[in-house]
């Protein structure tokens, strides 16, 4: 086991930002770790790491507890912040060479490295200009490099690919995979359901401060499998007729944003004819039936949507 | 590290520029004057000429402004989000703390060293005792930056860090008798040579340069102490960093 987080509690004044908080790594998984904004993911991360002391339970990585003080860990660890944190006046061989100097590498080791590195993250020749001139990509993937310059068995992935445009989201997803295959081990949280489906192994869908569900991609659809899935977009939706949804005995969920109900049904029921009655006073605009997929366990098990916070 | 964070300090062109320029142009309006216009000076000249206690003493006033190349690039390192990537190495907070003060020394004193040079060579001021005296500005150069980033340590931000420098910066050399003469006596006397951390700094270079070493030890004994106990109060603030 390469990490375990057990029974952890963390608390910020009243509020619990960790609720007996569980969960375990294998060496050379990637892990998707799914959630709504305060469902307790960075306080979880930072936690691993040492950034932020936990008020009871344990952590241990790789195989030595995690009091906050522990070197070893953080050496061992590459932490890709949410933020950019890159010296933008300095240029991306300073900042590289810079980050590395923090875990104790030679000059002649930062140097064979940063050419490694800049091979990673497709910065080779443009080495020398200061980040500031660089694209939101280029700056995401130098805030990336400066995480890997150490080599580190374990990296620890923040909202990597937010705000960035759809090529460097591509590359980012490709190096997932490829430290994948080379058997780094990664935990990546994203607000983006589809990227977690395409790099992660297992993975973790965390709410409230605690894990709620893991699994394969496939056991957790298969949670839901036997359900079907009815959108129904509207002219004029309301909560009210949420709440007449929910009173159809056969309705396990509703969902409702933007003048759209999501509602899960279980499969083979036949109660089409009674959604449209509830929703025939609200103009339909269109009626879909579907397979679940991961977004749709997600919003199952939180009654939350995942994209819509990412500006929040 | 150090040479990374005097890199970075170094980027600051302009903050550079104004920290270095403005002084010289101080020295050349303040010297324009005592000479051209019948004026009383606020300097207690005795050997130094007037160009060089105007040098010493601009040089040390400008570096009570040059403790924000600490303070701001700690500011940002500690309080901003760069803090999450910086603690989650296994660097320590002092080992940090250290790389910044001793960079940021090493580029408030540049600028101290090119206001000298070029007083020098293109004002002609004369400073006898030299290695004496760029001790005696490397040791307020120190303070200095001490006493910047104790108080955004204390204060965890730049604003109150700031605004005492800016005080501090500009009744410091007021009291020197840099820009007007003081009154007559005792008190401020006292207060001219002692009064604050930069008049210490500034009548020991002045005593020394005129021979008087017994008027210039005690100032600059009281100077070492003041910054001692600046790097008291930063040890137990620098674990606080952290957490």
């Amino acid at each position: 086991m390469l990490l375990q987080v057990h029974e952890v509690i963390k608390r910020f004044g009243t509020t619990l930002a960790l609720d007996c908080c569980n969960l375990s790594v294998e060496k050379g998984e990637v892990i998707g770790l799914l959630g709504p904004n305060g469902a307790g993911k960075t306080t979880c991360i930072r936690s691993l790491i040492g950034l932020v002391p936990i008020d009871e339970g344990s952590i241990t990585v790789f195989g030595l507890k995690q009091d906050g003080k522990n070197k070893d860990i953080r050496r061992r660890i590459g932490y890709v912040t949410q933020e950019i944190t890159i010296y933008e006046d300095m240029s991306a061989r300073d900042n590289l060479a810079f980050f590395a100097s923090l875990y104790k590498m030679t000059k002649a080791e930062i140097e064979v490295r940063i050419a490694e590195v800049a091979k990673i993250i497709g910065l080779e020749g443009r080495l020398n200009e200061k980040s500031k001139h660089y694209s939101g990509g280029m700056k995401r993937r130098l805030n990336i490099g400066c995480a890997l310059m150490h080599n580190p068995e374990l990296i620890i992935m923040d909202e990597p690919t937010v705000g960035i445009d759809p090529q460097s989201r591509s590359f980012i997803l490709r190096f997932v995979k490829e430290l994948a295959q080379k058997g780094v081990t990664v935990i990546y949280t994203s607000h983006y359901i589809e990227e977690v489906e395409a790099v992660a192994s297992r993975i973790l869908i965390m709410d409230s401060g605690h894990i709620i569900a893991e699994g394969t991609l496939a056991q957790l659809i298969a949670r839901i499998q036997g359900d079907h899935i009815i959108e129904v977009e509207v002219r004029i939706g309301s909560e009210e007729k949420k709440k007449q949804l929910q009173g159809i005995p056969e309705v396990k969920e509703v969902v409702y944003t933007d003048n759209r109900y999501r509602i899960v049904v279980p499969g083979g029921i036949p109660i089409l004819d009674k959604i449209l009655l509830t929703l025939s006073d609200q103009s339909l605009v269109s009626i879909n039936t579907k397979q679940p997929n991961l977004e749709d366990v997600f919003l199952t098990l939180t009654g939350k949507q995942l994209r819509d916070e990412v500006t929040s | 590290m150090i040479w990374f964070y005097c890199k970075r300090s170094l980027k600051d062109v302009l903050g550079h520029a104004i920290l270095i320029f403005f002084p010289l142009v101080l020295i050349f309006f303040f010297d324009y004057l005592y000479r051209n216009v019948d004026i009383e000076t606020g300097l207690a000249l005795g050997g130094p000429s007037r160009i060089t206690a105007l040098t010493i003493g601009f040089a040390l006033t400008f570096q009570i402004y040059g403790s924000a190349i600490s303070f701001e690039t700690l500011a940002e390192d500690v309080y901003g989000p760069m803090r999450n990537r910086l603690f989650a190495s296994p660097i320590e907070t002092r080992s940090l703390l250290l790389a910044v003060l001793v960079s940021s020394a090493i580029v408030s004193m540049v600028q101290t060293t090119i206001i000298m040079l070029f007083s020098r060579f293109v004002l002609g001021a004369l400073y006898p005792r030299l290695p004496l005296i760029i001790l005696i500005l490397l040791i307020s150069v120190v303070f200095n930056q001490l006493l910047g980033t104790v108080i955004l340590l204390l204060s965890k931000g730049v604003k109150l860090a700031n605004m005492v420098t800016m005080l501090y910066g500009s009744i410091a050399p007021m009291l020197a008798g840099l820009y007007f003469p003081l009154p007559k006596n005792t008190f401020f006397s006292f207060i001219q040579s002692y009064g604050t951390p930069m008049n210490l700094a500034n009548s020991a270079s002045l005593a020394l340069m005129d021979d008087q070493v017994f008027q210039a030890v005690p100032a600059l004994l009281a100077l070492l102490v003041l910054t001692f106990v600046l790097l008291g109060i930063l040890k137990p603030l620098s674990r606080g960093v952290q957490v």
